[in-house]
């Protein structure tokens, strides 16, 4: 090879001779050696590192091999949804489907809404084959298919195209059966609400992403998709069916336009039932009307009518301004250019005791009472009765009440808003209040939360609760048994166990909350609600609620509405009955509300509460009160009625002066010659009582109530009022 | 071509007796896998790149067409013709990575290439063969004749490409040329003593460009703590490697072409690993290191200096490559972008190791050669009268 390159000088072949091994020549070999050495060195360096490369190798893919992230293996192992194997899990609380959102139960853990796995269909058109072939194979396990529209989805030159929404598993896997290649799967699931009407407002709905547009759904949104254990209401399903099915038909009979009823437990606020009529299908939420929507319960702001004068008594009691057996005038009062009177005034004595007073309903008693107490003292009582808020429950619909403004509140807003009027307050303000005149005085946050089983063990008996349901100035907190009641047998009966003294094994709870009035106050409260409707007077409202063994008692409201120009309609009523069961031992509020009921023959032309409202709720009670535990008293009956009876006109007692004619603060006479002295306040009173119609009307005319109610001091016609 | 009878004098034939078939059959094999796996990820890579599958793979055949034309028509040069052609093509890329500073083509924030119609030529790429090849005439030329500074002009030529890689910035290239160099120096018999500065030399330099180049330093924090930064790629990598195990998912049944942005390139041994397994990735390996180690051992037979160190220099160059690449995939050493011979998709990388190959084959072919004790019958044989008594 050398002899390639003649050109360069070769040592070997130039310098020396060619057989002699010269030094020089040793020299150049040496060199040739060192070079064979290092390139074994060089050669044993590569073998080196190529052997710690396979080392790793072997490592990385065998020995301690990396786990594959899922990107790297999903594609190659298609997930399988985890659907619980045992077959008592879908009887459990824990439904273990493959589903984001917490389901909702009631009480007993019927389920109200559920999530259920649905898929939704889609297709990559690059994929497939054959489109016509796949639409028409397709239309066979989804009926409702479009062919056609689908042939030419599937035609577009897009990697992406939906078939169907909602596709539920067995059709998921009938689809999938077909072996359609570029059809693909996309996880999803579905709201359902397997009950249907059942408690549809409060449940609201969830739109396409799953997030709560209404009702509990949005109120508990967050806690539905982070928590999946289900959630848990206080509403009992059974209760709140029959509530709902008497409602409806006593809307249909008395031919009311809407209606409202709702059951709370007034030792805990738990809202056992709630009903707002018209309803609709849950699940057909996107096509309900705004009527069928509204809830009456929390969003309607009806004027209370006379069940606010429950309210009125209660605050002329506790603030000892009046006493049970002071007397209140019945003639019809005249301020400026109205007339404060009641319909049946022609019947009534001059001068009624308190317990008369309130189961005859009288209009211009009620205002006597609130101008004892004034202007200050009232609105006082009714804040902190909570009714100048929104009523706290767990509804993103609970709305603020319409009030007078208090700078407007004047001599004619004390009289109408003695006898619920010029007010208007959501129905569960009015239950709420009702409650707390009947439960010792505690005023209870509602719920529509179930309170937790434990819970509910450890508050269990407490001796002195249950040894101060026999005194009437302790709590006469019923001892009953659960709930869940029909299988709970009869030794619970409310008298057996008030008797006996010993209520260790039934679920006593004390009332949580702000004490607004004292038992004192209470108990008298509740032998007032009784007389209403078993007191001895003819005339008194709510006679036709009398369920005998059950001790219920309660007050009539009813509140003629405001129409379209902000005058009040004559024939157009809000009728309402708000009760307690059983007085004795309270344990629920019961309120039943008819919205603009016509007169039927059956109720001689007439179409107050007493008429309509009282029986529906008399016929609502008798049948749930089963339901929640309670049954009717045999034994000891004329005992506990004794207990709950008091004098329509109680004597008074010595050492006291009482209020009635000659003692009467509020006297009409002394109210005219007032009125004439200062003739400038009544031109204020008068513009007080018209802005407080503005206030209070205008708002009423929202699109969502088409029938609305308001809260004005009618102006024009002459003050005759029902006053049931 | 085994037609090829051995009395052939062709120069075909001549080639096909003396040529190193191993060599050139490994060489066969790195194209042929270099195939299927362009084959496997071109849908994802084709995705990528913005062009159709169809002209994705197509270029890459017409590039290891084109590298196997070179590596044939290299190897049937003369050691002379392989001086000449490195000495000439030396100069080119020297002048075109000159270029690259001026007029090169920006990508992710170096300038190495420059843009021809079909592809981007990376001139640096072809520095390197021809750079070892002139490195070992050099030497070997300082070793025939002690007037000639082989090592000093050869030292010169590397502060040249060092300032120029430098500058481009290019770390990777810079560090298989230096190692190169040293393998070359080291190979040419260079003392101890400076085979010892030398190490500490490079070591040195990799402490600077360490400090001097945040991206490298970032690659040898991350490379050193694992806990700490973004592993996405190389975790990518090593999941991948744990997919494929002992056998691997199947051809086209692997996923991480899709998840990483150098798949096809930096990371196409990942690609391999999950695909094929443990068992193909280790002949891959195996056939680098028979190229290598073969060639090296071969050259034990070689009297000629400028062929050893030359050969040397560029089967080192090529063997690094190789192992840089394969122990990046495996976080055996940091991060560093290099192309896997013949394997890695790319015009510029498979031309300029095909140069390489070839210029191995055509100076390891067996030729005749002097006797040691001086006889040379062959050489009596081809030239003529000269310096027979």
């Amino acid at each position: 090879m050398q002899g390639a390159r003649p050109e360069r000088p070769d040592p070997l072949t130039d310098h020396e001779t060619v057989v002699s091994v010269t030094g020089r020549d040793l020299v150049q070999r040496a060199v040739m050696e060192r070079m064979r050495v290092r390139l074994l060195v060089a050669a044993a360096g590569f073998g080196c590192l190529f052997g710690a490369v396979s080392f790793k190798l072997a490592l990385a893919t065998v020995l301690m091999p990396m786990a594959p992230a899922k990107r790297q293996i999903a594609p190659l192992v298609p997930q399988i949804p985890k659907i619980s194997t045992d077959p008592h899990g879908l009887l459990a609380d824990d439904v273990g489907l493959p589903v984001h959102r917490a389901a909702i139960t009631d009480r007993n853990g019927q389920i109200l809404a559920i999530s259920l796995p649905m898929a939704a269909v889609f297709a990559n058109p690059m994929e497939l084959i054959d489109p016509a072939d796949a639409a028409d194979k397709l239309k066979k396990v989804l009926p409702k298919l479009d062919v056609a529209e689908t042939i030419q989805r599937l035609s577009s030159k897009k990697q992406f195209v939906y078939i169907a929404r909602d596709v539920t598993p067995e059709q998921e896997l009938a689809i999938n059966d077909l072996g359609i290649p570029g059809i693909y799967f996309e996880p999803g699931e579905k709201r359902h609400y397997p009950l249907g009407r059942t408690a549809a407002q409060i449940l609201g709905a969830v739109d396409v992403d799953d997030h709560g547009v209404g009702g509990v759904e949005r109120y508990f949104d967050k806690r539905l998709s982070s928590d999946k254990t289900p959630l848990r209401l206080s509403l009992d399903v059974r209760v709140q069916g029959v509530v709902r099915e008497e409602l409806e038909a006593a809307r249909l009979h008395f031919k009311a336009i809407g209606a409202c009823a709702i059951v709370m437990d007034v030792r805990t606020g738990e809202i056992i039932s709630m009903v707002s009529l018209p309803d609709y299908d849950a699940n057909l939420y996107n096509k309900a009307s705004d009527d069928e929507r509204f809830n009456r319960a929390v969003t309607g702001m009806y004027e209370p009518g006379s069940t606010f004068k429950l309210q009125t008594a209660a605050m002329v009691l506790e603030d000892g301004i009046a006493h049970v057996w002071d007397k209140f005038s019945t003639v019809p009062i005249h301020v400026g250019r109205f007339t404060i009177s009641d319909m049946k005034s022609d019947h009534f004595a001059p001068w009624l005791a308190m317990p008369e007073a309130l189961a005859l309903s009288s209009n211009p008693a009620a205002a006597h009472m609130a101008l004892d107490a004034g202007a200050k003292r009232q609105q006082d009582w009714l804040r902190n009765m909570g009714f100048f808020d929104r009523v706290p429950v767990e509804l993103p619909e609970a709305a603020r009440p319409l009030l007078p403004r208090l700078s407007n509140w004047g001599l004619s807003a004390v009289m109408t808003v003695a006898f619920g009027h010029g007010v208007a307050v959501p129905p569960l303000a009015i239950v709420r209040g009702t409650a707390a005149t009947a439960n010792g005085g505690i005023l209870i946050k509602p719920t529509l939360l179930a309170r937790p089983e434990q819970q509910t063990a450890s508050d269990q008996a407490d001796p002195s609760l249950a040894a101060g349901s026999a005194s009437e100035t302790k709590p006469l907190l019923q001892p009953v048994s659960d709930t869940k009641g029909l299988d709970g047998a009869t030794p619970n009966n409310p008298d057996t166990d008030q008797d006996g003294g010993d209520a260790a094994s039934s679920d006593n709870v004390v009332p949580q909350g702000k004490q607004v009035l004292s038992e004192k106050t209470s108990a008298l409260l509740r032998r007032i609600l009784r007389m209403v409707v078993a007191g001895p007077d003819e005339e008194r409202t709510g006679k036709q609620a009398e369920i005998p063994g059950y001790f219920v008692g309660g007050k009539t409201g009813t509140a003629e509405k405001v129409g379209p120009n902000g005058t009040y309609l004559k024939h157009v009523n809000i009728t309402a009955f708000t009760g307690i069961l059983p007085l004795n031992a309270p344990r629920y509020a019961v309120y039943v509300m008819l919205d603009s009921p016509q007169a039927i023959p059956e109720t001689h032309g007439w179409y107050t509460s007493g008429w309509n409202a009282v029986p529906t709720w008399r016929k609502i009670v008798a049948r749930i009160a089963p339901m929640l535990g309670l049954f009717p008293v045999t034994t000891g009956a004329d005992q506990i009625e004794a207990s709950l009876t008091i004098p329509m006109s109680p004597p008074v007692p010595a050492g006291y002066r009482a209020l009635g004619p000659g003692n009467d603060p509020g006297d009409p006479v002394k109210l005219a010659q007032q009125a004439k002295e200062q003739a400038a306040r009544d031109k204020a009173a008068a513009k007080e009582a018209r802005e407080a119609a503005r206030a209070t009307a205008n708002p009423h005319t929202r699109s969502v109530d088409p029938h609305p109610v308001g809260g004005a001091v009618r102006q024009s016609v002459s003050y005759v009022r029902p006053s049931n | 071509m085994a037609q090829f009878s051995r009395a052939d004098n062709s120069t075909l034939g001549r080639w096909w007796w003396t040529v190193d078939r191993w060599t050139l059959g490994c060489v066969g094999l790195l194209i042929g896998f270099g195939y299927v796996l362009m084959l496997a990820a071109s849908p994802s890579v084709a995705a990528r790149i913005g062009a159709t599958r169809d002209m994705f793979i197509f270029k890459q055949v017409v590039f290891l067409s084109i590298a196997g034309v070179i590596v044939l028509a290299t190897s049937m040069l003369t050691p002379k013709g392989v001086r000449r052609l490195a000495l000439l093509g030396g100069i080119v890329a020297l002048g075109l990575t000159a270029m690259t500073l001026v007029h090169g083509m920006e990508i992710k924030g170096a300038r190495r290439w420059i843009a021809l119609p079909m592809m981007s030529v990376q001139p640096s790429e072809f520095l390197k063969p021809c750079f070892a090849v002139v490195t070992g005439w050099l030497l070997a030329e300082g070793k025939r004749s002690r007037a000639f500074p082989g090592m000093l002009l050869s030292a010169g030529i590397f502060a040249v490409i060092l300032l120029l890689l430098k500058s481009q910035p290019d770390i990777g290239m810079l560090s298989v040329i230096t190692c190169v160099f040293m393998a070359q120096l080291f190979i040419g018999g260079l003392n101890m003593f400076f085979v010892g500065c030398g190490v500490a030399g490079m070591m040195a330099a990799f402490a600077g460009a360490y400090f001097a180049f945040a991206h490298v330093r970032s690659r040898v924090t991350r490379f050193l703590h694992p806990e700490q930064g973004d592993h996405y790629q190389i975790d990518t990598a090593l999941q991948a490697f744990g997919n494929g195990g002992l056998l691997g998912r199947g051809p086209g049944e692997g996923r991480v072409k899709d998840l990483l942005p150098d798949a096809h390139a930096d990371f196409v041994f990942a690609v391999a690993g999950e695909e094929f397994g443990m068992l193909v990735c280790l002949f891959i390996i195996g056939v680098f290191c028979f190229i290598v180690v073969r060639t090296l051992l071969k050259l034990l037979a070689e009297d000629d200096p400028f062929v050893v160190l030359a050969t040397a220099g560029l089967v080192c160059g090529f063997g690094l490559q190789a192992f840089v690449n394969m122990a990046s995939s495996l976080h055996l050493i940091p991060t560093k972008g290099m192309t896997l011979p013949f394997i890695s998709y790319g015009g510029s990388s498979a031309m300029s190791v095909a140069l390489t190959i070839g210029m191995v084959l055509a100076l390891t072919r067996r030729r005749t050669q002097m006797s040691r004790f001086g006889d040379m019958p062959a050489r009596r044989g081809r030239v003529t009268g000269r310096g027979a008594a």
